[in-house]
């Protein structure tokens, strides 16, 4: 055995590693374009920290490009908002594609988007569209897009449909479920004739699932278009790394609506709150979202951020499974537990103050919301003696079926459930906790296994019938539900899962059914206030939390307005 | 010498170990509760969509056929599109951009491992009992028993934080396109064949923490490691014999001794370097670079199969290669060592 041998296998062995570990990098290089090459000028500018990055660079001279950075929880699984119902992904895709319909940014109202003119009407919707508009890839905006983007999305018989493995459930739930055809009329004109009146269907236009692709696109890209968007948006895509989790945007410089002011937006990943926070306060990062309590405290103190708040549409509640427990088909029961139960301190306490107590189903700022409302107060005695009139002074024993990961409308839900179980423990009530994580537990609830669980909802269209009819109505036909009874069997045909409650209350039903075919917004109003004041009395979920969203801004960014629908409004950010 | 029918002998004994894995891990995906069908359709969506979403994806197919499906695409290295993570994405192409990030910062950690570590485990032995020892092994134990999770933070809030020298987290600055000079996939690498040198010294500024947060940790390990076996060889015969012969100390250490004590330590390197490529998930997670343990991690989290059993299986096998390079690297330091 020669020494020469042994270092010609050592070379030969370390050779064979590099080119083993070459050919595995060279394989990973995708195509790459070669317009996107990263040159001095957009590095460093932009005014990026300099202690903490490149350090001294040339800084905020008027030349370099402006880019703003905001940081997130996850990185989007695809860029088609077709392709998925993630919020994560509606953050991106807002700022690539518009809707026909938009939401004023920071509030719920409409207003125009690639319509100029909407109505409805019975059961026909009018639109005209904006004249002029172009796509990313040159494109002019037409009717025909819609129409082609549309179909993609629910119609299976459409050459170009993406797929029932890559369609959202937002096809069916918002778009398909309700139109009936699309009639075009010239290229800016057309009709919508939907299968029923339905009230929200302007709002289900304005959102992000809602949004119009070229048609050109769809037919060159298929279901790639979730890699290559080519939308009307204030930003088109530079540049997507799916390897360090980054999605670069450009301005469209022919963007028909505000801004955008800023030349490049970066959408950086950071799974962990706290390194996020960490990351905004040392100049890293301009906007970040997905903040819990501990995060947003570190903003609160960082020297160059702010916290900016603002009251979301959302709702965090326990629901009672009234097919499961016959305890909870007592309504003196379900109130008595909403007593018992220190929702206060649970928001102020557990959450830190980045909440509010809830009253009702329905949020603040949405049509219908009742506000003579107020919470279920913290009265253990007032739960004794409603729990001794019903014949459970003894108490009894429940499930409650929670997940683990935090969510915005219950940022804790292990510790509110303990805080739960302890209150009913003074009231006589044990309550046993089971924990899952959240697919295995939605499959779980949704089945209608539990006793009791938590759960929320953020909105979809901030219309009142996404909260009133979607989680608290049955859905099933008239005739499955049995007369002097308010709950239904999960099992019934039909039965909506949403409503993890089985509550099925032919009043609530009656008036959440008007409000959704009522076009009257004063008449609305009314027939949601009742309903909130039925669901309110009623009790079939004890009603946690409305949360805030949270998001942290540097303190160069300005003209930034946190949303509770859509959004966020990047094209109307500007960088000092 | 390495005979290659060891080598061949060893490659083949890799079937029935990825068979059993990816069997392993195809039964515990399918044995724990969650339809991941009900995970992609989303809350949203209705029961004949959930049903709609298990039929395309033959989730609906009875369990034997999956499995069926799932081995041969397996052998061809074909583990289908990503459920959730990326959508409708090959998991082949989701592991090409994810394990270069996973495999840049193993180098680098187990590089500062190495370098820092063998050093300080020979100094140890040799000046066994010395102050040098003494704060050696303290140290070394010191970088074992810290949690990433504990020093991780508090490095970020000394050098980027107070100090402000350093960056929180990623791999290079998000200001530069790192994408559009892609080649090998590790940016310290790219951005060098690029000739980008400012990009370099970004990537090379964020490589610093975790690098060394990993690289402390196996730095301990191989220090101490090095140690005891250097002190087991130099008391041996013929270490005596060379001093007595009259070579320099030195000399007797690092050319007899070292090659002889390095034979242990290669093991512990091997296995902590494969250990790395499976996801330094815990510094991954703190400094924000999403690697292959992450990406496990999420996978496993939100049910995407195919991502799940790809990523274990590339694990297993590179484990494997490693382990076999380890083996390799063996007869290279001692002929003697039997094939």
């Amino acid at each position: 055995m020669s020494q020469d041998g042994n270092t010609v296998s050592r070379r030969r062995f370390l050779s064979a590693a590099g080119t083993a570990a070459a050919t595995a990098a060279l394989a990973g290089c995708s195509g790459t374009s070669d317009t996107e090459t990263t040159t001095e000028e957009n590095t460093g500018g932009g005014g990026e920290d300099t202690t903490a990055e490149e350090g001294g660079s040339d800084g905020d001279d008027g030349g370099s490009p402006k880019v703003l950075r905001y940081g997130r929880g996850s990185h989007s699984p695809t860029l088609d908002f077709q392709n998925s119902t993630s919020g994560e992904v509606a953050k991106v895709t807002e700022q690539l594609y518009d809707t026909l319909i938009n939401f004023e940014p920071g509030k719920s109202t409409l207003t125009q988007g690639l319509a100029t003119e909407y109505s409805l009407d019975g059961k026909t919707a009018s639109i005209k569209l904006r004249e002029g508009v172009k796509f990313h890839n040159g494109e002019e905006f037409t009717a025909q897009d819609f129409v082609a983007t549309y179909r993609r999305f629910v119609d299976s018989d459409y050459e170009h449909y993406a797929g029932d493995d890559y369609v959202s459930a937002y096809g069916p739930f918002t778009l398909g479920a309700w139109i009936d055809e699309i009639q075009v009329d010239g290229d800016y004109s057309m009709t919508i004739q939907l299968t029923q009146t339905y009230a929200p269907f302007l709002r289900n236009l304005a959102m992000f699932a809602a949004a119009v692709h070229s048609k050109a696109a769809i037919e060159e890209y298929g279901t790639e278009l979730n890699k290559n968007p080519v939308g009307t948006g204030p930003f088109q895509l530079s540049n997507l790394d799916d390897a360090n989790e980054l999605i670069r945007l450009e301005a469209n410089p022919d963007y028909w609506g505000d801004g955008p002011d800023v030349d490049e937006v970066v959408f950086v990943t950071i799974g962990q709150n706290s390194t996020r926070a960490q990351s905004l306060a040392s100049g890293e990062l301009d906007i970040i979202d997905g903040l819990g309590a501990q995060s947003s405290i570190q903003i609160e103190n960082a020297s160059n951020a702010e916290l900016a708040r603002t009251e979301g549409i959302n709702i965090g509640y326990m629901a009672f499974n009234m097919a499961s427990r016959e305890e909870f088909r007592d309504k003196r029961v379900r109130q008595a537990v909403s007593y018992a139960i220190n929702t206060e301190a649970i928001v102020n306490e557990i959450y830190s103050g980045f909440a509010t107590q809830a009253s009702q189903p329905l949020p603040p700022n949405v049509l219908g919301h009742n506000d003579s409302l107020d919470p279920y107060p913290y009265d253990p005695e007032k739960a004794k003696s409603l729990l001794e009139e019903a014949g459970y002074g003894d108490g009894f024993t429940f499930e409650l079926a929670t997940f683990q990961n935090p969510r915005g409308y219950n940022p804790s839900p292990i510790q509110t459930a303990e805080t739960v179980a302890s209150n009913l423990g003074d009231v006589g009530i044990t309550v046993e906790i089971n924990q899952q994580s959240f697919g295995p537990f939605l499959e779980y609830t949704a089945q209608g296994r539990h006793d009791a669980c938590f759960l929320g909802w953020y909105t979809d269209n901030a219309d009142p019938d996404n909260f009133m009819y979607v989680l608290l109505h049955p859905q099933v036909e008239d005739d499955k539900l049995t007369e002097g009874q308010d709950w239904v069997s999960f099992d019934t045909e039909g039965y909506n899962t949403s409503n993890r409650s089985g509550w099925a209350n032919k009043e609530y039903m009656d008036l959440v059914e008007q409000g959704q075919s009522s076009y009257d917004d004063a008449e609305r109003e009314e027939l949601y206030k009742e309903a909130n004041q039925l669901a309110h009395d009623e009790a079939p979920w004890v009603y946690l939390d409305y949360a805030e969203e949270l998001r942290g801004v540097s303190k160069r960014v300005s003209g930034f307005k946190p949303a509770a629908i859509s959004g966020p409004y990047l094209n109307l950010v500007s960088l000092n | 010498m390495i005979s290659s029918r060891f080598v061949l002998k060893r490659l083949l004994l890799l079937v029935p170990v990825l068979v059993g894995v990816a069997s392993l891990v195809f039964s515990i995906l399918h044995l724990s509760p969650g339809d991941p069908a009900l995970t992609i359709a989303g809350e949203r969506a209705s029961e004949e969509f959930v049903k709609q979403v298990e039929e395309s994806l033959g989730l609906n197919d009875p369990i034997w056929v999956q499995y069926g499906r799932f081995i041969a695409d397996a052998a061809q290295f074909q583990f289908g599109e990503s459920f959730i993570i990326q959508r409708n994405t090959t998991v082949r192409e989701v592991l090409v951009n994810k394990l270069p990030v996973t495999l840049e910062l193993a180098i680098y950690g187990q590089l500062i491992g190495v370098f820092l570590g063998i050093p300080l485990g020979i100094l140890s032995a040799v000046k066994q009992d010395s102050i040098t020892d003494h704060l050696t092994r303290i140290g070394a134990l010191a970088g074992i028993s810290v949690p990433i999770f504990w020093s991780g933070p508090l490095l970020i809030l000394l050098f980027a934080q107070v100090l402000g020298v350093l960056p929180t987290s990623g791999r290079i600055s998000v200001l530069y396109n790192v994408e559009a000079i892609r080649v090998t996939g590790l940016v310290t690498v790219d951005t060098l064949i690029a000739g980008e040198w400012d990009m370099f010294v970004s990537a090379v500024r964020h490589m610093i923490l975790p690098a060394s947060v990993i690289g402390v940790y196996s730095m301990a390990l191989i220090s101490r490691m090095m140690r005891s076996s250097m002190l087991e060889v130099i008391r041996q015969d013929y270490i005596r014999t060379a001093r007595a012969k009259g070579q320099g100390a030195k000399i007797t250490v690092l050319k007899h001794g070292f090659r002889n004590a390095m034979i242990p330590v290669i093991t512990v390197i091997g296995i902590q370097f494969g250990g790395l490529l499976g996801g330094a998930v815990l510094t991954e997670t703190v400094f924000a670079i999403g690697g292959i343990g992450t990406l496990l991690v999420e996978a496993i989290k939100v049910g995407d199969y195919p991502i799940v059993q790809g990523t274990v299986l590339t694990f297993a096998f590179l484990f494997t290669l490693v382990n076999l390079g380890v083996d390799i690297t063996y007869s290279i330091l001692d002929p003697r060592i039997e094939q």
